[in-house]
């Protein structure tokens, strides 16, 4: 039940390759978010599930009924478009009963239904009015409405609340959290915005470059990213990856020993991903590496500390930076030399070609405290 | 306070301007009621003359006006009709379906309205005598499709594209098939441009002359070309030649006084963002 997407894949005309071939099993009633750079191929597995492309391979059930070269019409799914398209010419009644009239539904359903949604999403006094009359917020609400009205099998939605200034995102964000948990309807999201697909979503699809890269619910992505292109996407600011070499006696880290951490085999290279609330700050002799305060970033309740790591170079990947997130306002200056200590239970590690290593391929002997 | 200033200043050009294009149309109104002595009067008359209806019954009664009025009637309103409706069929085609160069497609049909109508005036004459429609009204109707499609097509084609392609999306979704699409969604969207292509259209054949006179000799004549026959070697005949004019600019007027309130601006608006 649910949707099924199996072996699918889409090449465009011109010849690129949008989505090489993706395997997921959604949940019937899941709120599931396909979340993604763009480019990633994420609008186009939902266009695909829509019907409005058509796959190169592979197969499209939902909810047990295989509708892959179906009409989009046909497949019960509603979608919610990035750009609302809401018909300019009819009014905000007649672009939430056109489905249903051409469903033939009957007149008075129509409109029981009609005051349902207006009801739900609070547009009863918009229905007489045109779109080009509506506020953003409002046109969104009435896109939603068009779909909602349907009550289909499937929502898609593709990155519905792009265009919203951010605080009416947010409450949108928690409407949409509040219209799933009510009504229960298996939907399916694109969002290239980490934080509405970890608010929203019961499980994530991480894509890249055409391909799922992890499935997982918001907690599984954030804290055990499967390679480091997930662990890069998701978390802001991004997580620190540090690149470790084999020395005597274990890992270092630059200059840095870090003889806690054992891997198999002992002599090869990892990248080592540790988010930014799990380093702590410490007096410069305390810490694991050593560097001195470059910027802060307060952000309200937290602070981010880039710290550039002394005698460092070539350790941190990206910049050279070292970020460190402090909860509370703690009295921090720049150009303070600080020690950085690595909570290493909380350390990933991944293959410098990527992929996270296995568990069975790593371990952390002891822990250290300062 | 300056933009007001500007603002005025187009105002009073504006102003200049239709009176400069309405000024020769008032004259020929005029003399279209002017007794024939004060048409021929050495300075010009503007007022205080009996107006009359002579030189209209003249129309009627000498030139056979009701029969050539009839013609245009006939072909002008089925050509544009017929130029429209392909029209709109081939624009969406060239707006929506995956086409490779239909840009340059597109422009290439709109060079066939830069072709001199000389040039085609002589090949048609013969395709129409070969198909024995010289001097008919379905001859006449299909040249003038053949010579109002570019443009049509090409205005049109604009106006789609201007169409954002989510919106026919979300109707298919909403189960909508082609046809109502097109009638519901699609349409309505593109009613300025077909208001605009229906005008051009109209106004070009029913004030075409060339084809209409290299075309047709009695029985399908158009009102152009039967005014043209008011000017002889001996005399101009102001009187009926004026309250021709007039009549002709009538119809015209009307069309484009009834379809100018479709030709409205930002019908999309709200549609997407």
């Amino acid at each position: 039940m649910g949707v099924l997407l199996s072996g699918l894949k889409k090449r465009y005309r011109d010849g690129t390759d949008a989505v090489h071939h993706l395997d997921l099993d959604i949940a019937s009633g899941e709120f599931f978010s396909l979340l993604g750079p763009s480019g990633c191929g994420k609008t186009t597995t939902l266009r695909m599930i829509a019907g409005l492309e058509e796959p190169t391979a592979g197969t499209i059930h939902i909810n047990g009924r295989e509708v892959t070269r179906m009409d989009p019409g046909d497949r019960d799914v509603a979608m919610v478009f990035q750009s609302y398209a809401l018909y300019p010419h009819m009014t905000v009644r007649q672009n939430l009963a056109l489905n249903l009239q051409a469903q033939r539904v009957a007149r008075q359903e129509i409109e029981i239904r009609l005051s349902e949604v207006a009801h739900l999403l609070g547009i009863e006094r918009l229905l007489q009015k045109k779109p080009g009359q509506l506020s953003g917020g409002q046109r969104q609400r009435v896109a939603l409405g068009r779909a909602i009205i349907r009550r289909p099998a499937v929502f898609l939605m593709d990155e519905p609340l792009s265009n919203l200034d951010l605080k009416l995102r947010e409450q949108m964000r928690t409407e949409l959290k509040r219209l799933h948990q009510k009504l229960g309807i298996t939907t399916v999201y694109v969002t290239h915005d980490q934080v509405e697909a970890l608010t929203l979503s019961d499980r994530i699809a991480v894509m890249g470059a055409g391909e799922v890269q992890q499935v997982g619910s918001p907690t599984e992505v954030y804290e055990c990213p499967a390679n480091l292109f997930v662990a890069q996407f998701i978390g802001s600011p991004g997580i620190n990856l540090l690149n470790a070499t084999p020395s005597e006696g274990g890992l270092s880290i630059g200059p840095w020993p870090l003889p806690e951490l054992q891997v198999t085999p002992p002599q090869r290279e990892v990248v080592i991903g540790i988010r930014p609330e799990d380093i702590i700050l410490s007096e410069p002799k305390g810490g694991t590496l050593r560097g001195s305060v470059e910027l802060l970033e307060p952000v309200g309740s937290s602070i981010f500390v880039f710290v550039r790591l002394e005698k460092g170079e070539g350790v941190a990947q990206g910049n050279d930076r070292v970020v460190v997130g402090l909860s509370a306002r703690q009295p921090i200056v720049v150009g303070e030399q600080v020690g950085l200590i690595l909570r290493t239970e909380r350390i990933r590690v991944f293959d410098p070609a990527g992929p996270a290593l296995q568990a069975s391929e790593w371990s952390i002997r002891e822990h250290r405290f300062a | 306070m300056k933009f007001r200033l500007w603002k005025r200043f187009g105002d009073v050009l504006a102003c200049a301007a239709v009176a400069f294009w309405l000024l020769p149309v008032g004259w020929i109104a005029l003399t279209s009621i002017k007794p024939t002595t004060e048409i021929n009067s050495v300075t010009p008359v503007f007022w205080g003359f009996t107006p009359t209806m002579e030189h209209y019954s003249e129309l009627f009664s000498r030139f056979e006006f009701s029969r050539i009025l009839l013609n245009n009637l006939l072909i002008v309103p089925a050509a544009t009709l017929i130029v429209v409706v392909l029209a709109t069929c081939s624009a969406y085609a060239l707006a929506r379906l995956p086409l490779k160069g239909a840009d340059q497609i597109s422009l290439f049909i709109l060079s066939f309205r830069f072709m001199p109508g000389m040039l085609v005036v002589l090949p048609y004459y013969l395709m129409l005598q070969e198909v024995r429609l010289l001097d008919s009204h379905l001859g006449m109707i299909l040249v003038y499709v053949a010579f109002g499609l570019p443009f049509a097509v090409w205005l049109i084609r604009g106006f789609l594209l201007d169409i954002p392609p989510e919106l026919e999306e979300a109707a298919l979704l909403d189960g909508l098939g082609r046809f109502e699409i097109m009638w519901k969604i699609v349409l309505p969207l593109v009613r300025p441009g077909i208001a605009v292509a229906t005008i051009f259209t109209f106004v070009f054949t029913w004030n075409e002359y060339l084809f209409a006179f290299a075309l047709t000799f009695d029985h399908a004549v158009t009102l152009p070309v039967q005014l043209s026959k008011m000017i002889d070697a001996y005399s101009v005949l102001w009187g009926p030649l004026s309250a021709a004019v007039i009549l002709q600019l009538l119809p015209m007027v009307a069309v484009v006084f009834f379809i100018q309130k479709h030709m409205v601006r930002g019908l999309t608006l709200g549609a997407v963002k």
